[in-house]
């Protein structure tokens, strides 16, 4: 197998880690994931330590996506699961172009081998050597995004727990806003709708990365997405869930009014 | 070129003693990483991941919050932690832009074990300090 792949070529969790695979699959069942290509750990590691032929190919195999890319690593541990190495592995977005990539790998790499990601590790039990593979994505210029419980993680319910705000999602996972909270039940009828405080959100920079906006007064306690919008995003998880099995954890976004798959995986807060 | 220049392993006094084709072998696994001025780039108390050497810039040694001296091209950290597994011995922060270039664990200790002359460089830099920190 090829060290780099289009997502849609992506199948072993132990060589792409399992956010490429879950991407991969994603695509090949139709779901609306934005386009990318899969970096296996091995050739992240050989860009990372400066083998021009393996630049040369993840170069080549980057540049017919364009700019800016979202750049994001896919761990891979000694069983091929992907454990959760949740804010220890970095995610690079607005990455210019594929010329760009070689340094943005090399970071990534450092990633998975800085001293709070192996003190992580053998917190976790893991005392081998990583493998960082790396997913490498057009990046979206979001209008909304943010995070969907396919079903509620705290009382078990079937509905639809969905978290929004302004621009890129990661104002959502990092916590930076008080998103929006809807739920929504299994036939997209909205239950409850409640506005948060999104005084700022996270724009792609023109000069590369992401840069905090402040958010027009009258739009930070205003919703941010409409019926039709929650009405497609539970079209979103009836689809994942087909795809993917119950209860899962979304990120989402909606730019140039189109729905995109971000990432899909478990929940792992078990409800009652 | 993949991995360090050996020009700036040759600077290093740990592989002073090494050949040109054994200086070309050990370049070619180490790996370059930047660090911003202020950055912290070890911090003390933490499990250590990789040995540096430094290629540009400067940073400060510090243990308890007391700077003990600072590091510049040429200069390497990082060793104790990967010699005992422990913690991390010092924080070291850059106070300029810093290039070095890093061994991880994994490649660091084959390269000890196999290598005596680097293990005796080593031991003879660890000495060092052991002196310097029993003078206080």
């Amino acid at each position: 197998m090829s060290d780099v792949v289009s997502l849609e070529e992506v199948s072993e969790t132990s060589v792409f880690g399992s956010k490429a695979v879950g991407l991969g699959r994603a695509v090949r069942d139709g779901l609306p994931v934005p386009p990318g290509i899969a970096l296996s750990g091995p050739v992240v590691e050989d860009v990372a330590t400066g083998h021009e032929n393996a630049i040369e190919q993840v170069v080549a195999a980057a540049r017919p996506l364009g700019g800016p890319l979202a750049v994001r690593s896919s761990a891979v541990d000694e069983d091929g699961a992907d454990a959760s190495f949740a804010g220890q592995h970095l995610t690079l977005l607005n990455v210019p172009s594929a010329d760009d990539l070689s340094s943005a790998l090399r970071e990534i790499w450092w990633s998975a081998n800085s001293d709070s990601a192996i003190t992580y590790r053998k917190r976790v039990g893991l005392f081998n050597r990583p493998s960082v593979a790396v997913v490498v994505q057009v990046l979206l210029d979001p209008d909304v995004a943010g995070v969907m419980f396919t079903r509620n993680p705290i009382t078990g319910a079937d509905e639809r727990m969905i978290e929004a705000s302004w621009g890129l999602g990661e104002a959502v996972v990092a916590g930076l806003v008080i998103p929006d909270s809807y739920r929504v039940d299994t036939e997209g009828r909205v239950i409850e709708r409640r506005p948060g405080l999104k005084r700022i959100a996270i724009r792609a920079d023109a000069t590369g990365g992401t840069r905090e906006e402040d958010v027009a007064p009258h739009l930070a306690e205003c919703l941010c997405l409409d019926d039709p919008q929650l009405a497609e995003l539970n079209g979103l998880a009836e689809r994942c869930e087909q795809v993917y099995g119950p209860a899962r954890d979304i990120e989402w976004a909606i730019a140039d009014d189109k729905l995109y798959l971000l990432q899909c995986r478990a929940v792992t807060r078990a409800g009652p | 070129m993949p991995g360090a220049p050996v020009e700036a392993l040759r600077r290093v006094p740990l592989f002073a003693d090494l050949s040109e084709s054994e200086l070309q072998q050990i370049a070619l696994l180490f790996k370059e990483r930047h660090f911003a001025p202020g950055e912290t780039v070890v911090k003390e108390g933490a499990d250590g991941a990789a040995f540096f050497l430094v290629d540009s810039g400067q940073a400060t040694v510090s243990v308890g919050g007391v700077q003990r001296t600072s590091l510049r091209a040429g200069d390497h950290f990082g060793e104790i932690a990967l010699i005992d597994e422990g913690a991390r011995s010092a924080t070291i922060t850059a106070t300029s832009e810093m290039v070095c270039y890093g061994l991880t664990f994994w490649e660091f200790r084959p390269l000890v074990v196999e290598n005596g002359e680097i293990g005796w460089k080593l031991l003879q830099s660890l000495t060092k300090k052991l002196r310097s920190a029993e003078l206080g």
